[in-house]
């Protein structure tokens, strides 16, 4: 089948509304953040028009930088976790029966209807002192007294953890099941075990997806602002809670903006470096 | 009274404000069909809910005045709308219930219409700090609600009350309070300059503020959880997890009386007081009826019952009410508050934030 | 010696008995094709041999050791797939060289036994290529040279042209053929191309609902099929109904076949004769007398249907043969007795 370039306006039609959702939907809030970030922030009030630098001059310290290095690292350990739990998860899934794979597909869905309030008070009860899974060990003898383990690091990673696996799963199990299933087989006849096979064939056949799922993952992560305030101290608030605050709480919407049009940059910075990396891996 | 308000509805701060409040915003509840009406903008949830059974439909009876509520978000968020509004000549609601911070600013811009106190008899029944008024004397907001936050402890870690706000920084209590994580809703700073440096005005100076904030540094240690959510303090509180903080007097009265062990202190330094007033916005056409509005919500039978009903903190003096002793330390204390420096959320906000969230997240 | 025998392997999918009791011994550098309809159980029955499925029971016994136990990846086997299985990360040297480095071969080793093998498939030089730069017979070679990498004691293949074209199928059966050849090793092509299995086997297995309905020769398999089922399988044939009186009288159509004897004595049989072996003869001349319905003429051969009593003969003849028939014409029909089989009913 041939490709003719459009000749006529009529011929770009079909471009018509797809064009329009992307304005509609992107260009536009997105533009207006823009706009906003170098608004003129007037303390105890609201904004006015203007083009000044301030609000990005705020954001340039060492204190946010701190804060946006944070977001991204948690943003990228939630992805590499997610991915490498959910694939030989997903994997596993795959070769169950239609049955079992039906109620697992279920339940992860059923866990992306909880919101992240849910997610962030259930966690924060399970790491609890008072309620929290150390009382299951020191019943069982594994413990000497029950701790709270959060807040803290490990707690915010494990309640974005949980958010983003059915995320990570579902976007994995698709390319998962139509991966032929001979290519493992074939690897097995060729003398290699179940597990050697799976790295050695079914990773690397799946590696764009695998690296497609890091970065939806670590979009995801990124934006994440009630877990780190629920579970964490502090030192663990994402960006995105400080910018929160600044929209909701302090109505400095033209920081707030600065400090979004940044993580944005900063993520399509991450997602182009990512790409990058993967483009020379493959050309080796 | 307690059928009410043991259903635990987030009060004064919404979690996810946006999300929710935007859902509410689009549901006013029209009480009645009458000639006379007024739109009436409180905080949505537990509020809301409250006035709108035990309240309004009294007052509409008498006045004849129909009541539509609308649920208006915390925060800022519902000023920027009032403000939008405004400019468009529009008035979502005609009174709202607004926080003292945001008076200021609404101020700043003239969003308010100027009331006549001659219009309104129960005027004297206000404390003075209940009337908002523009720099040059005009009456621009009239107490509507306030509240307490004082210090909490759970009973069954802390068999003894705490007497001082200094328990903050006692080492014992290292990480094990919960204190509200925003400048501008914890009030923390205008604690420690009344505990340790004599009194607010000392937020006065920079250097002040300084001392001020360095001071408050020490307490960092001891802090387990900077909470945004009510709920989420509340509930560690009563478990015992995180035994003291700062929080609502009344709330925690009522989770007392359900057999929690929990307990709310006013400290010998006073607890901390705040408020939401009724202000007009300068768009509206109902000034007359908000006129009527605020001289029934000022009556001491009203506040009596909102004491009694709502568990609010009568904004009239006290002796004026009808409420009994266990009623009135239900809902406030005679000790000399903390009345935090709105002005210093206004005309320094960036500063104190800025400043704050270094201190906490640094 | 035997190089690979199956006792009484069954395969079940609950209720379904895919693989029905089968055994078959094959000597060592037999070449075999595992022949029948899809749906057979040949599939299914390969892959028990290279233990990708568990038998239900039975055992598979390679050189006298029960292997059936055996995980896939410890038998040493080669096996090409109907999708070929190629792994599409890796380039042609990598992919033939992957049961070696999987077995710790040295670089050197492997790239020597790469040359070697992509001379035998007769594609030197394409070590470095990408697998999806490949046409498809290029990548049939390469899913065979990956098999063979490893000398393998049995070499199986499941459906392994079915996806090229008629052309290059034909020349790729020959080739696998000579290379089996060349190299002795005992081979199970799967397949349902009955020219297939002619061309390349040296025993031909049919199967039919799970059960092995023939294991011959390929020109026993068409010579002397087994039953009515083989018969049609293989080649095309005639199959026309037959009976016999009381004193042993063999008729079919309503005559008397005096060279055709029943077998074990039964009253009803069927009679399969190829059509290249049916004469036809002027009218009144042949045992049988019919009416030619119409003639296919291919050129090299010219099919005639002939109606015999509502029974309609195919006989297939050279042009130089018969060239004056024509449809509506009165013919007889000759079967030579020697090249009729009668298969039970």
């Amino acid at each position: 089948m041939r490709r003719e370039a459009p000749k006529s306006v009529a011929d770009y039609a079909p471009l018509v509304f797809p064009g329009f959702m992307l304005v509609a939907f992107f260009v536009v809030p997105f533009g207006t953040m823009v706009a906003v970030s170098f608004f003129q922030r007037q303390q105890g009030g609201f904004y006015t028009p203007a083009f000044i630098f301030d609000n990005y001059e705020r954001f340039l310290s060492a204190f946010f930088g701190g804060v946006l290095g944070f977001s991204i690292m948690l943003a990228v350990v939630v992805a590499l976790v997610c991915v490498a739990i959910g694939f030989p998860f997903t994997w596993l899934i795959s070769k169950a029966s239609r049955r079992v794979q039906v109620v697992w597909l279920v339940a992860l869905l059923s866990v992306l209807s909880l919101s992240e309030v849910i997610i962030g008070f259930a966690w924060s009860t399970l790491f609890s002192r008072t309620a929290g899974i150390t009382n299951l060990l020191v019943w069982a003898g594994l413990m000497a007294e029950p701790r709270a383990l959060f807040p803290g690091f490990g707690a915010v990673l494990t309640a974005m953890v949980y958010q983003a696996l059915p995320y990570t799963v579902l976007i994995l199990y698709p390319a998962i099941v139509r991966l032929d299933p001979t290519l493992t087989e074939a690897a097995r006849t060729l003398g290699a075990s179940p597990i050697r096979a799976f790295f050695n064939v079914v990773v690397p056949g799946l590696r764009n997806t695998i690296v497609a799922t890091l970065i939806m993952v670590f979009v995801f992560a990124l934006g994440a602002y009630l877990l780190p305030q629920i579970l964490g101290r502090p030192q663990h608030w994402t960006l995105s809670v400080l910018i929160t605050d600044q929209a909701i709480y302090q109505s400095n919407m033209p920081f707030a903006a600065a400090m979004a049009v940044f993580l944005v940059l900063m993520s399509l910075a991450m997602v182009g470096l990512t790409l990058l990396v993967g483009r020379k891996g493959e050309a080796a | 009274m307690k059928k009410f308000l043991t259903t635990n509805v987030s009060r004064r701060t919404v979690l996810a404000g946006t999300a929710m409040t935007a859902g509410m915003l689009a549901m006013p509840s029209i009480l009645r069909a009458q000639d006379r009406s007024i739109k009436v903008g409180v905080y949505g949830g537990y509020f809301k809910e409250s006035f709108d059974t035990h309240i309004f439909p009294a007052f509409t009876e008498e006045t004849g005045i129909a009541v539509e509520s609308i649920a208006e978000p915390t925060g800022e968020a519902w000023l920027v709308q009032l403000e939008q509004a405004a400019r468009a000549n529009q008035a979502p609601a005609d009174l709202s219930m607004m926080a003292q911070v945001a008076m200021l600013k609404g101020q700043a811009s003239e969003l308010w219409q100027p009331l006549d106190l001659a219009k309104i008899s129960n005027a004297d029944n206000l404390l003075d700090r209940s009337v908002n008024k523009y720099p040059d004397g005009r009456v621009c907001g009239i107490g509507a609600v306030a509240w307490y936050i004082t210090l909490v402890t759970n009973t069954d870690v802390y068999p003894e009350a705490p007497t001082s706000w200094q328990a903050l920084w006692d080492p014992a209590n290292a990480d094990r309070l919960g204190l509200l994580a925003l400048v501008s809703n914890s009030f923390l700073l205008e604690v420690t300059a009344k505990t340790f440096f004599g009194g607010t005005d000392h937020l006065s100076t920079d250097e002040g503020l300084e001392e001020v904030f360095q001071k408050l540094a020490e307490v960092k240690p001891n802090v387990r959880l900077w909470y945004r959510d009510e709920a989420q303090f509340e509930q560690a509180l009563k478990s015992g997890e995180i035994p003291m903080g700062q929080y609502y007097h009344d709330v925690t009265g009522l989770a007392a009386a359900d057999g929690n062990p929990v307990r709310s202190t006013f400290p010998e330094e006073g607890g901390i007081l705040d408020s939401g007033s009724w202000a007009l916005s300068r768009a509206s056409q109902k000034a007359e009826e908000a006129h009527v509005f605020i001289d029934y919500m000022t009556r001491a039978e009203t506040q009596t019952l909102m004491s009694q009903k709502v568990g609010t903190a009568p904004t009239i003096k006290r002796e004026l009410t009808q409420l009994t002793d266990e009623e009135f330390a239900a809902v406030s204390s005679d000790i000399d508050p903390i009345i935090p420096r709105y002005d210093l959320y206004q005309t320094r906000d960036d500063f104190l934030n800025q400043k704050w969230t270094e201190l906490i997240a640094g | 010696m035997t190089g690979l025998a199956l006792k009484a392997i069954t395969k079940k999918f609950g209720d379904f008995k895919a693989v029905d009791h089968v055994s078959l011994d094959v000597p060592q550098g037999t070449f075999v094709c595992l022949l029948g309809p899809s749906g057979c159980g040949k599939t299914t029955l390969l892959r028990m041999i290279a233990g990708l499925e568990e038998p239900s029971s039975g055992q598979v016994v390679v050189d006298g050791r029960d292997i059936t136990a055996t995980p896939t990846h410890k038998r040493d086997f080669g096996m090409v797939f109907q999708s070929l299985a190629l792994f599409p990360h890796l380039n042609v040297g990598d992919n033939i060289a992957y049961p070696l480095r999987i077995r710790g071969a040295s670089k050197a080793e492997q790239s020597g036994r790469v040359d070697e093998l992509l001379k035998l498939i007769h594609l030197p030089d394409f070590a470095k290529r990408p697998v999806a730069k490949l046409s498809g017979g290029q990548r049939q070679r390469v899913a065979i040279a990956r098999a063979l990498a490893i000398s393998p004691r049995l070499f199986l293949l499941d459906e392994p042209l079915s996806a090229l074209d008629a052309k290059l199928r034909e020349a790729m059966q020959v080739e696998l053929r000579q290379l089996q050849q060349q190299l002795g090793i005992t081979t199970i092509v799967v397949t349902h191309d009955q020219r297939e299995a002619m061309t390349m086997a040296d025993l031909v297995v049919v199967m039919g609902e799970g059960r092995i309905r023939q294991a011959a020769p390929p020109v026993e398999i068409y010579r002397r099929p087994a039953d009515s089922f083989v018969a049609g399988f293989i080649g095309s044939t005639n199959l026309i109904a037959v009976e016999s009186d009381s004193i042993g009288r063999v008729t079919a159509l309503g005559t008397a076949l005096p060279d055709v004897a029943m077998v074990d004595g039964a009253r009803m049989a069927t009679l399969s004769v190829r059509p290249e072996d049916v004469q036809i003869t002027a009218p009144g001349e042949g045992v049988l007398a019919g009416t030619v319905t119409f003639v296919r003429d291919l050129g090299g051969t010219i099919e005639t249907f002939v109606d015999v009593s509502g029974t309609t003969i195919v006989a297939v003849t050279t042009p130089r043969d018969r060239s004056d028939l024509a449809a509506g014409q009165k013919v007889g029909v000759r079967i030579p007795a020697q090249s009729a089989v009668v298969l039970k009913s």
